[in-house]
């Protein structure tokens, strides 16, 4: 052959094809599946939510409602879950005490977050003098005792002042206000330590301005911890309106909450036990569903337990 | 014409709870527009933090604490922390070693590039948009429309390399400073990455500060050569002079001690002998003199100063490696 054949200059399409998108999200949702208690603590949650959602619209008698029946009257056919002291039906007031639940639990953990995220990320991103600042804070507000703020909250607040009705926000507004410090020191903790990172540092190099290294760069690789913390002020923030409801210090007496049926019916106990039993069994049921829901994300978001 | 970049007797001190540790002490150089400038060394020799000083990044407890950094007219030493960060990644961007830490791993890559450009002023958010495409296809990622959504755990190590280019170049940098840009890459990577710099270095027409310890990058890539020892520079010149004709031993014992595939194979390596000094405790006199074969008493008191040997070509060394007839043997010793 005299001369080479030139050169075919191959057509060649360069496609690639997407592989699975595997993100935080993605990639903890495929280990959570195979935790079954975190699943069924997921179902639990999910039926409080629906329970919640229809008690807006649809309750079998209203939850104020007295005297639908005779009082103290036990499980039957028309009320399941029988009547209280006042003759209100407990099914409907359960139902009702859901959405209260939802409203405090979920409520408490947004405020929670709100306060403690940027908190946390500030002490650790700045170091030094902020720090220490807001290191001193989460250390002294750990000494508060959270009952003496909620009962300031409620007494000054609402009843003295009557700034803000007894109801759900007072509530959240005590629990927020005495519990953010997990958040902060978690918050913190994660923020000290992705603040080293060289994803950080490149950012930092390119020009990047501290807002975006803070919440583009250092707050989205936190939040799995961050997740796992919030899921876990819901059952808290639950058994603490529960809590001073009982007492006394919740919620005012027609609100169905949970905590001030059990205060109610406990002084029929002996004779009566299906007052108490209804709201302290969905209140233990809420409160084990949110924790092992919160274990599963834990070890769902955990890198550690990868593969 | 001035050059771009003009650093002038820059010290950079840490302040530990040993005392304090001059990391650099006294560089001084010149960076022209569009020229390739390879600054290698030992570890601890101080070319990294020099590097990071250009962008007044130097990590705590550590301090510039003399000397100036013009960039045109303003000295980065002096700039207010909104001009620094204006400065940072618009004017002189940085590569780094590790390209599979150096990006968010929650991010999506294109999008990562896009906020690179906007923290700065130069690009519209549209027109940052509009640009990540381009700029990933020209560095040579392959299907580069489809690849801008994926996160950096699906790139490839030299991939992660490019798109971390593709980020410092992408606000249209002067400098580029590229910190041992392909030592966790793989040979057959490097390479490519290596003439990828060299490419866009002459298409933007940006100058490249390449800090590196490999000798084999500085011959293909740089022009000039610095050559840093204990936080001071000990050779400065062209590539081809200072491979050619090192004059300071520091730098000829660097040379001789990678093995060649061309000529002299039968000679035995010459290892420099000895550690890295200690910057805490530096040795009187001429800083490599603890470990230099070809000392002479004066070296022990007095260190020689950064003196012109040949047009272009500096070095800090009383002997000079010009003055001594086979250096081979005595090395062999």
């Amino acid at each position: 052959m005299a001369q080479a054949a030139p050169l075919a200059t191959p057509e060649v399409e360069l496609t690639y094809e997407m592989p699975e998108q595997v993100t935080l999200f993605t990639d903890a949702w495929r280990r959570i599946r195979r935790n079954r208690l975190a699943l069924l603590g997921g179902v639990i949650i999910l039926l409080l939510f629906i329970v919640a959602l229809i008690s807006i619209v649809w309750t079998p008698y209203p939850t104020w409602l007295q005297a639908v029946g005779p009082t103290y009257s036990p499980p039957s056919m028309q009320h399941p879950l029988g009547l209280d002291a006042a003759g209100r039906d407990i099914l409907s007031r359960i139902m009702g005490g859901a959405l209260i639940t939802i409203e405090v639990g979920v409520g408490s953990a947004i405020i929670v977050s709100l306060i403690g995220i940027p908190l946390g990320l500030m002490a650790g991103f700045y170091r030094g003098r902020v720090d220490t600042i807001i290191s001193f804070f989460i250390n002294i507000w750990y000494g508060i005792p959270d009952l003496l703020v909620a009962l300031i909250l409620v007494f000054v607040l609402s009843d003295a002042l009557h700034l803000i009705p007894r109801g759900v926000f007072v509530i959240v507004l005590a629990f927020s206000l005495t519990r953010w410090m997990d958040v902060a020191r978690l918050v913190r903790g994660q923020s000290l330590s992705l603040r080293e990172r060289e994803f950080v540092e490149a950012a930092r190099m390119s020009g990047a301005r501290d807002f975006s290294l803070l919440f583009r760069h250092i707050f989205p690789n936190a939040l799995g911890p961050i997740i796992v913390q919030a899921t876990f002020a819901i059952p808290a923030a639950v058994l603490f309106e529960a809590f001073l409801s009982f007492l006394g210090l919740g919620l005012p007496s027609p609100t169905p909450s949970w905590g001030a049926m059990a205060a109610e019916g406990y002084h029929g106990m002996d004779f009566a036990p299906h007052i108490v039993l209804a709201p302290t069994i969905a209140l233990s049921l809420t409160l084990m569903a949110f924790n092992w829901l919160g274990d599963g994300l834990r070890d769902a978001f955990d890198p550690r337990m990868k593969r | 014409m001035a050059p771009l970049l003009r650093v002038q007797d820059l010290r950079v001190q840490f302040f530990t709870s040993g005392g304090v540790v001059n990391a650099v002490d006294g560089v001084s150089f010149d960076i022209e527009k569009g020229e390739i400038v390879g600054i290698v060394g030992e570890s601890g020799s101080g070319k990294t933090m020099t590097a990071l000083s250009l962008l007044r990044l130097i990590p705590e407890p550590g301090k510039i604490t003399n000397g100036r950094i013009l960039y045109g007219d303003k000295d980065v030493a002096q700039m207010t922390d909104e001009e620094i960060r204006e400065f940072r990644g618009n004017e002189v961007a940085m590569i780094f070693q590790d390209p599979m830490t150096s990006l968010n791993p929650v991010l999506k890559v294109g999008f990562q590039i896009e906020e690179a450009m906007a923290a700065h002023r130069r690009f519209t958010r549209q027109q940052a948009k509009d640009r990540v495409v381009p700029l990933l296809s020209r560095v040579r990622i392959p299907a580069a429309k489809d690849r801008v959504r994926d996160f950096p755990h699906q790139f490839s190590g030299g991939m992660r390399q490019r798109a971390m280019i593709a980020m410092g170049v992408s606000n249209e940098p002067s400098l580029l400073i590229a910190d041992e840009p392909t030592t966790a890459l793989d040979v057959t990577v490097q390479a490519s990455i290596i003439e990828l710099i060299r490419d866009l270095s002459r298409e933007m027409r940006a100058s490249v500060i390449l800090i590196t310890h490999n000798m084999a990058l500085i011959a293909s890539l740089c022009q000039r050569v610095i050559v840093m020892y204990a936080g001071r520079i000990v050779e400065e010149g062209p590539t081809r002079a200072i491979f050619k004709n090192p004059q300071h031993p520091y730098t000829w014992s660097l040379l001789r001690s990678i093995p060649r595939m061309d000529e002299r194979s039968h000679d035995k390596l010459i290892s420099i002998r000895g550690l890295p000094p200690d910057l805490g405790q530096l040795p009187p006199g001429c800083k490599f003199h603890p470990r230099c074969r070809f000392r002479i008493d004066r070296c022990l008191t007095e260190e020689p100063p950064l003196a012109e040997v040949d047009p272009g070509q500096l070095a800090r060394c009383w002997v000079l490696m010009k003055n001594i007839k086979d250096p081979e043997s005595i090395a062999q010793k």
